[in-house]
């Protein structure tokens, strides 16, 4: 992986970020995260994410509430996702299914509110070079996935999760599962992005994929898998 | 009761009474309608049988009886009319010995195949008629008469009544072609065929459809019956589930509401230590209760929360994230999964995570606690994974990181 993927991706300007939330002390919360990561510059803040984005057309990255103004924002959020908007959900609806259909709809990554400052913003760097960022919480949704149709993880993967989820850390994971903690973030990482191809198409879903091949995180012959299962998704003729 | 009915509503029972010992009067947890109204047809299939055991061994007795009071000493007064007389009563012995099987495995619920069954009893329906011979044709000796509608019915016992008609026709079939063969056709012999034909028929269907009636009633009402009382069953645990999380959301409501009070009036300091840890612990449980989202109360679950209360009233922040239902788990493994777990926790400080994974094969119980320094104060605890539904394995480690207990059954 690049040794500095940030600056590769914005050209060395700093990240610009959209903050969508209807609780204007949570958006005052969020900036003061993301304040202390010099990386990151909060551009338009707001509780209507078309407004936001008419304010700031250049994020890099939009931090959605999921829940604006009594409403799950699904729609929303899976029309952003198609138009190729790095959309970094945050909730404090942390029920697997909310989570999984967040993923589903297109969404980047998915943080609960109470994981606090550092998934935030390791999150947002993340999302800004199209490289996934699992959150305990989201794993725990992940190693759960009660779906038939749900992607097929491996052994090691399932594992990876389950221990990041219960441990929050990847030392321990490490330490536990007896590989680096490189490893653990790689298997981690590589369950997310099967999950690319679950729930319809985005841009944000192929960007991921694309960025996990160029990374070596999978290896291109993987792919092959995805098409055909994608096939699936359509009617047959 | 009967004793298959008596199973059977063990059978129905027994899940929901193991289980009901951490949680009380809990039904079968995660269990839906589907569940609930299979559970009410097992109740409903035991009853109809139970119901129907009498008519049963009534129909056994009859046909016995008709066969060996009525039908032997014919077959034996008659020999001398009998064509074949030697025929007649081994196929005679035959039905004697097929009736007694077929009665034993119809009131042991196993009956035997009626098909086959059926066609034997034709077979010897033929055979008696020709060895009977014309003399003997309207006598009692020719036994299958009035004896073999009775061991119909014992053959097709619990089936749909148009196969017991098809064979009282086929019976009535052989008949005529005998009674032709025989040349029997005066308008006298055929009015005696009519009749007979008649009168051997009647009774057993009606005894037929009468048992299947009342059959079907029985099952009907035991349906009903169980069902209702699944469903009271289920909204009284959702009832008392609501009442519960209302009951404890007033509860940490009013410590939120306290500690953001004395904010507010200036009367807490944010910077006070203190001040801090009580706000932590009423997010924390506030984060727990708003995760809740069980209608019904899972035992597992049940005990993990009560235990995380526990610790928490003791000044502990501890986070319980549950993914997935359990599914319904033996007393002991869901000892096995909680209770190592439990120990660890209440020898813990600083904060806890406690989380739940479960799936319809597999559930890990995971408590993780900052590791620290010096001898465990109460080290692993014992364990013991004996012999049980399936297999709970347990690890447990300190990293100078973090303590971590988990707990893992696999079906």
């Amino acid at each position: 992986m690049g040794a500095d993927p940030v600056a590769e991706m914005s050209g060395g300007r700093p990240i610009g970020v959209a903050i969508v939330d209807d609780h204007p002390v949570v958006v005052d919360g969020v900036r003061a995260w993301l304040a202390t990561e010099p990386l990151l510059t909060v551009l338009a803040t707001g509780d209507d994410p078309d407004e936001v984005l008419r304010a700031a057309p250049d994020a890099d990255v939009v931090l959605l509430d999921l829940r604006l103004h009594g409403r799950m924002a699904l729609g929303k959020l899976a029309e952003l996702s198609a138009a190729g908007r790095r959309v970094v959900v945050y909730s404090e609806h942390t029920d697997p299914e909310t989570m999984l259909a967040a993923l589903d709809a297109g969404a980047v990554a998915f943080l609960a509110k109470h994981e606090g400052r550092e998934h935030c913003v390791a999150t947002v760097l993340a999302a800004a070079s199209d490289r996934p960022y699992v959150p305990p919480a989201l794993a725990g949704a992940m190693v759960g996935d009660p779906r038939p149709d749900r992607p097929v993880l491996s052994d090691k993967e399932r594992e990876a999760l389950l221990l990041w989820f219960q441990s929050m850390s990847k030392a321990s994971v490490a330490r536990r599962m007896r590989i680096s903690e490189h490893t653990v973030k790689q298997y981690v990482d590589r369950a997310r992005i099967k999950y690319t191809r679950a729930g319809r198409p985005a841009a944000t879903k192929a960007a991921l994929l694309a960025r996990a091949i160029e990374d070596g995180l999978i290896r291109p012959e993987e792919i092959g898998i995805y098409r055909s299962q994608a096939r699936y998704d359509r009617p047959t003729p | 009761m009967s004793a298959e009915l008596d199973a059977a509503v063990r059978h129905r029972h027994a899940p929901a009474t193991a289980l009901t010992v951490a949680a009380p009067p809990a039904p079968v947890p995660g269990s839906d309608g589907g569940a609930t109204s299979q559970a009410a047809g097992q109740v409903a299939a035991a009853v109809g049988w139970a119901s129907d055991r009498g008519a049963r061994i009534a129909a056994v007795a009859i046909a016995l009886a008709w066969h060996c009071v009525i039908g032997l000493p014919a077959v034996l007064a008659n020999r001398a009319e009998l064509t074949a007389a030697g025929v007649v009563l081994t196929a005679w012995a035959v039905v004697a010995v097929v009736g007694v099987l077929a009665g034993v495995r119809l009131l042991r619920q196993t009956p035997l195949p009626a098909w086959p069954l059926a066609g034997l009893l034709l077979a010897v329906d033929a055979t008696v008629f020709a060895a009977a011979g014309e003399r003997a044709l309207f006598t009692t000796a020719n036994w299958v008469w009035g004896t073999l509608g009775w061991f119909f019915m014992l053959a097709l016992w619990g089936r749909r009544v148009r196969g017991l008609i098809a064979l009282l026709a086929a019976h009535s079939l052989i008949a005529l072609v005998a009674v032709v063969g025989y040349g029997a056709t005066t308008p006298a012999d055929l009015a005696r065929l009519a009749m007979y034909v008649y009168g051997t028929s009647s009774l057993p269907i009606a005894a037929y459809v009468g048992s299947a009636v009342v059959a079907v009633l029985a099952r009907e009402r035991a349906t009903t019956s169980a069902a209702t009382h699944a469903m009271a069953a289920e909204r009284d645990a959702a009832e008392r589930a609501r009442r519960d999380r209302r009951d404890r959301l007033a509860l940490v409501g009013g410590a939120a509401g306290a500690v953001l009070a004395e904010l507010a009036d200036g009367r807490a300091d944010p910077t006070d230590p203190l001040v801090q840890r009580r706000a932590v612990l009423a997010a924390a449980r506030l984060r727990r209760l708003i995760a809740e989202s069980d209608d019904v109360p899972d035992p597992l679950l049940h005990e993990l929360r009560a235990a995380a209360d526990l610790a928490e009233r003791n000044g502990l922040p501890i986070d319980l994230v549950t993914i997935g239902a359990p599914p319904p788990l033996p007393v002991q493994v869901r000892r096995q999964l909680a209770d190592p777990l439990t120990a660890t926790l209440a020898d813990a400080l600083e904060w806890a995570r406690l989380t739940v994974v479960s799936g319809p094969d597999e559930v890990v119980v995971s408590l993780v606690t900052p590791d620290r320094n010096g001898p465990d104060a109460t080290g692993p605890p014992e364990w013991d994974n004996g012999s049980h539904e399936g297999r709970v394995d347990r690890i447990y480690e300190r990293d100078g990181e973090i303590r971590w207990v988990q707990t893992r059954w696999r079906r």
